[in-house]
């Protein structure tokens, strides 16, 4: 195992866009918690908990609704089933929830890398994003946070809402790098259908901006974060040479990972690794809290022509890109020549990068990923 | 006296033909209550759902008159489009009667009148039906008086009639007896059977419905259809029932299916006559014609692998559909498929839609367009009935397009919006004429080509969906047509031509750039799409390049998703199609056909 996802499903309310799973029901915090351990401890003694373990990332929900109490309750148990060398530890945390001795308490039991859910500092895009804090509360955060000497750190920024100008953003952008974070995830705004955003879109009172003014934005994050300092790494992920997020990079190179609590994935490969198992916990706090290991739903196996299409969906939305030894060695897949034309059609446009030993798309190419992955896939 | 009584009934879509020609199945005890399932002489699963008959039908009731006498009725059920104006002549031609049914709360329609003067013409004796009286808004009043006006009848001679609840059911079936003559039974002439119909049965070959009008035909003698002289065995010869009743002879008077190992239905054609070989007929019933398609389009695979079964499909629909013809097309975007012809377009939406649900063959049609005589430079006379083999301009003397008479009756409030419609259409007004109830036949001759498009849903929908139409051919007429292309990135696009008036060129042609712009989804690059007449280019648009296209998250739950969109992104690429570097979603290809969604909003 190589990564261990846990997922913390609680939030004091509903942000607009967003459709992962979480309930505001905060009185069962710790019987969650409970309920956890005894996931972790279900997997004690298994053969998937004899791989060393080296990030483990507290997602949600709002993990930062948690004590510190709780999380070390979590970590010892974890510590008791699988043998950690945990490189990375994240938690992630809403600028509302943070106080200077809460992040004491979370460097004290391990935590080395916080992740602050800002989004914006702009109060109007606050306010649309339904998010629980305030510009105040963003700005005291990264404040607190910058005191707090983690190892690293990283800040999320969404981009392209309705409304947004681009003096709005440059301005948030503006803020965000007088905090000089060592990573930044910043996300074009999705409309989700499942959301309050996605039924406002659905009746026609949100209309979301134009693909071309996306576009500006993007290429405006990726530029003034560039000049930072802060490269651009993936789609959506930026970070200072050494600060590239471990247990999230994982995901899109085919590592192992566990996802504990409910909702959350999983993905293993069979022990011949000829095949993988993606699966998911039911999004259910009630299921989970009355059999916290029976949750396994959508069980997925993927067979290694699959995954091929999967490592490359994934490495060509990484600046790194995908090796060509590392698609024949462990899926046994190289590119068909109506592939390889169709990268070098690209590479002359300038969307794909010129190298001999792996496929990666350049800067322009990332824009429309999608695309290209898609036609790339497609024209074997 | 014979006690024989073959009549059809006439009647508009929506009318009620069916469910009152149920209502007899089941009043004559030819049908039990347990077998009674809706609408049962529309069998077509289409038919059942869009309510019309698109193939003729027959069958045989017997019916006990309260005298107590015996009788046998031949129901021929009609098709009620104007896509099959002949099927329906040659259903009429085999009966001596007919029932009119009009629904008392819509009165006449145009087809129905139209139909109606065929079977006078053909001395039918008319049974006019007002049905539909169980409903609060009918009005046998005055829609009683619309018949009268059209026939010449005594009001008294109307029977008043509910389908639904059988009511006045039994007084139709007395009438029967009473006002349709008996057939004239003339047996020792030679035989003379008319194919009103045919249908294609896998085990048995192609099985003629027939009405014997002169002589007898018995089990096992050697007869040949008389337009094309093929010879068969009368191997099986028997009534139409619910099922097939086999019998030994039919005689002058009846109606009945004929079986002689047809492997093809092409052999078997509606509207030709069957007489024995020995002892042949000198001459056949007069007013066969041989099915002339009027509408063409493309149908091609959207998968290229499935074009056998495209064409075997076609194969088997042509088996039960004769008056479909087609023949192999290639397409420089569309790669190989067949150009087919219609009888009218309803003829073609109901083929694409048994390809759809019948053989399950997704499909990629073109505009459809009529056929044009061009005469040439040469002085040759050519047909085309594909815009891609226009000849080059400087090689046509003259195009020659069809037009056809279409009569539209209407309520008097919409004539302003007809005759602004059949104006735009290139429309030369003939007369109007006032009927009862305020009612108006307007006539207009009108290219067949602008009367394909969408003509018949813009009349419908300028009048509230009052307004019926019928139509025939006139005659070809010289128009100052032209052969409008487009090009997508600098290169045609042969599947998106059409034949265009010059007038209505520039509009078209702007139109339907735009139509794509909106219908062609971003690509990496610029698509420059153009309208061109020959080498000049009179309209154009663009559909910019992609900016953004990257999905934001991709983390442990969102790959799965990430991954079933993929899969799902994969199957509608398939559905595109490839020109040159540009592709195309198969809607663009009816781009045409569709352009003037706004203008309807």
């Amino acid at each position: 195992m190589s990564g261990i996802y846990i997922h913390i499903p609680f939030c004091k309310q509903a942000c607009s866009y967003c459709d992962f799973y979480f309930v505001t029901r905060h009185h069962q915090k710790q019987a969650f918690v409970d309920a956890l351990v005894e996931e972790i401890r279900s997997y004690k003694n298994l053969e998937i908990s004899s791989e060393s373990v080296s990030s483990v990332y507290f997602g949600g929900g709002t993990p930062s609704l948690l004590s510190a109490q709780q999380f070390e309750q979590i970590l010892n148990a974890l510590e008791d089933v699988f043998p950690l060398q945990l490189k990375e530890l994240t938690i992630e945390m809403n600028p509302d929830d943070v106080r200077p001795d809460y992040l004491n308490e979370l460097k004290s039991i391990g935590v080395n890398r916080a992740s602050m859910g800002v989004q914006s500092f702009d109060e109007n895009l606050l306010a649309f994003m339904h998010r629980a804090h305030n510009r105040s509360e963003a700005l005291r955060s990264l404040e607190y946070l910058s005191a707090a000497g983690f190892d690293t750190f990283t800040v999320d920024l969404i981009y392209g809402n309705p409304g947004q100008s681009l003096e709005v953003l440059n301005q948030d952008i503006d803020t965000l790098l007088s905090f000089e974070p060592p990573h930044v995830s910043a996300y074009s705004l999705t409309v989700e259908p499942q959301t309050r955003l996605g039924k406002q879109v659905d009746l026609g009172r949100i209309i979301p901006p134009e693909d071309d003014q996306v576009a500006i934005h993007f290429e405006t994050v990726v530029n003034r974060l560039g000049k930072a300092g802060i490269q651009q790494y993936e789609v959506s992920n930026y970070a200072k040479p050494g600060h590239e997020a471990v247990h999230n990079s994982a995901y899109w190179s085919h590592v192992n990972y566990l996802g504990l609590g409910p909702a959350a994935h999983s993905f293993l490969w069979d022990a011949d690794r000829n095949q993988a198992q993606r699966w998911s916990n039911k999004p259910s706090l009630k299921d989970y809290l009355e059999s916290p290991s029976h949750q396994k739903i959508e069980v997925e196996i993927l067979t290694l022509p699959a995954l091929a299409e999967e490592r490359l969906m994934l490495g060509l939305r990484t600046k790194q890109g995908v090796g060509f030894a590392e698609l024949e060695n462990r899926y046994h897949f190289s590119l068909s020549d109506k592939q390889k034309l169709y990268l070098k059609e690209k590479q002359n446009l300038g969307l794909v990068e010129p190298q001999n030993d792996r496929i990666s798309l350049t800067t322009d190419g990332l824009k429309i990923a999608d695309s290209i992955i898609l036609d790339l896939i497609t024209s074997a | 006296m014979s006690n024989i009584r073959n009549f059809c009934i006439i009647a508009h879509i929506d009318h009620g033909k069916s469910t009152l020609a149920d209502r007899l199945l089941q009043m004559t005890g030819t049908i039990s209550e347990r077998e009674m399932q809706e609408q049962v002489l529309d069998d077509m699963d289409l038919e059942r759902e869009r309510g019309i008959t698109i193939k003729s039908h027959a069958i045989k009731l017997d019916y006990k008159h309260p005298n107590g006498d015996e009788y046998v009725f031949n129901l021929i059920d009609t098709p009620g489009h104007v896509d099959f104006a002949y099927e329906v002549s040659r259903a009429l031609k085999a009966c001596e009667g007919a029932i009119l049914v009009v629904d008392a709360t819509q009165g006449i329609e145009a087809q129905t009148i139209s139909n109606l003067y065929q079977a006078i013409e053909q001395d039918l004796e008319i049974i006019p039906v007002l049905n539909k009286i169980d409903l609060p808004s009918s009005d046998p009043e005055n829609v009683g008086q619309q018949i009268i006006d059209l026939i010449g009848c005594e009001r008294e001679d109307i029977l008043i009639v509910s389908g639904k609840t059988g009511e006045g059911v039994p007084e139709l079936l007395e009438a029967i007896v009473e006002r349709v003559p008996s057939p004239k039974q003339i047996t020792d002439a030679p035989l003379k059977a008319l194919i009103f119909d045919s249908v294609f049965n896998t085990y048995r070959g192609s099985v003629a419905y027939v009405r014997v009008m002169e002589g007898v035909l018995k089990k096992g003698d050697l007869f040949k259809f008389m337009a094309n002289k093929e010879q068969y065995n009368a191997e099986e010869i028997g009534y139409l029932r619910m099922d097939y009743q086999p019998t030994k002879e039919l005689k002058a008077g009846d109606v009945g299916y004929v079986i002689g190992s047809v492997k093809s239905l092409s052999h078997v054609r509606v509207g030709d006559t069957i007489t024995t070989v020995k002892n042949a007929a000198d001459k056949a019933i007069p007013g066969y014609q041989e099915a002339k398609p009027m509408v063409f389009s493309g149908i091609f695979p959207t998968n290229a692998e499935e074009f056998e079964d495209l064409r075997t499909a076609l194969e088997k629909l042509q088996l039960n559909d004769a008056s479909l013809s087609y023949e192999p097309e290639t397409s420089k975007a569309l790669g190989f498929g067949f150009r087919a012809g219609f009888l009218g377009l309803l003829h073609m939406e109901i083929v694409q839609e048994r390809l759809d649900r019948e053989f399950n063959i997704d499909i990629i049609t073109t505009v459809p367009n009529v056929q044009y005589e061009v005469k040439l430079e040469s002085g040759e006379t050519i047909e085309v009935d594909n815009p891609s083999q226009m000849p080059e301009v400087g090689d046509i003397d003259a195009i020659y397009e069809p037009y056809i008479k279409a009569s539209m009756i209407t309520p008097a409030e919409f004539i302003g919006p007809i005759m602004k419609l059949c104006q735009e259409r290139r429309g030369v007004y003939v007369n109007q004429h006032f009927m009862q109830n305020n009612r108006v036949e307007i006539t207009y001759e009108l290219p067949m080509a602008e009367v394909v498009f969408d003509f018949y849903d813009k009349l419908k929908s300028g009048t509230r969906g009052y307004a019926s139409l019928d139509y025939e051919f006139i005659e070809f007429r010289k128009g100052d047509l032209v052969r409008l292309d487009i090009l997508l990135n600098a290169e045609p696009v042969d599947a998106l031509s059409s034949i265009t008036h010059r007038d209505k060129a520039y509009y078209q042609g702007r139109k339907v750039c735009a139509k794509l712009k909106e219908l062609i989804p971003r690509q990496q690059f610029e698509v420059a799409v153009q309208a061109a007449i020959g080498s000049r280019i009179i309209a154009r648009d663009s559909v910019r390049a992609l900016r953004k296209d990257v999905t934001a998250k991709c983390y442990g739950g969102d790959i799965s998703r990430k991954r079933k969109l993929l899969e799902k992104q994969k199957e509608g690429k398939k559905r595109m199609k490839q020109v040159g570097s540009v592709e195309i979603p198969q809607e663009a290809f009816l781009a045409v056909l569709s352009m003037d969604d706004e203008d309807r909003k």
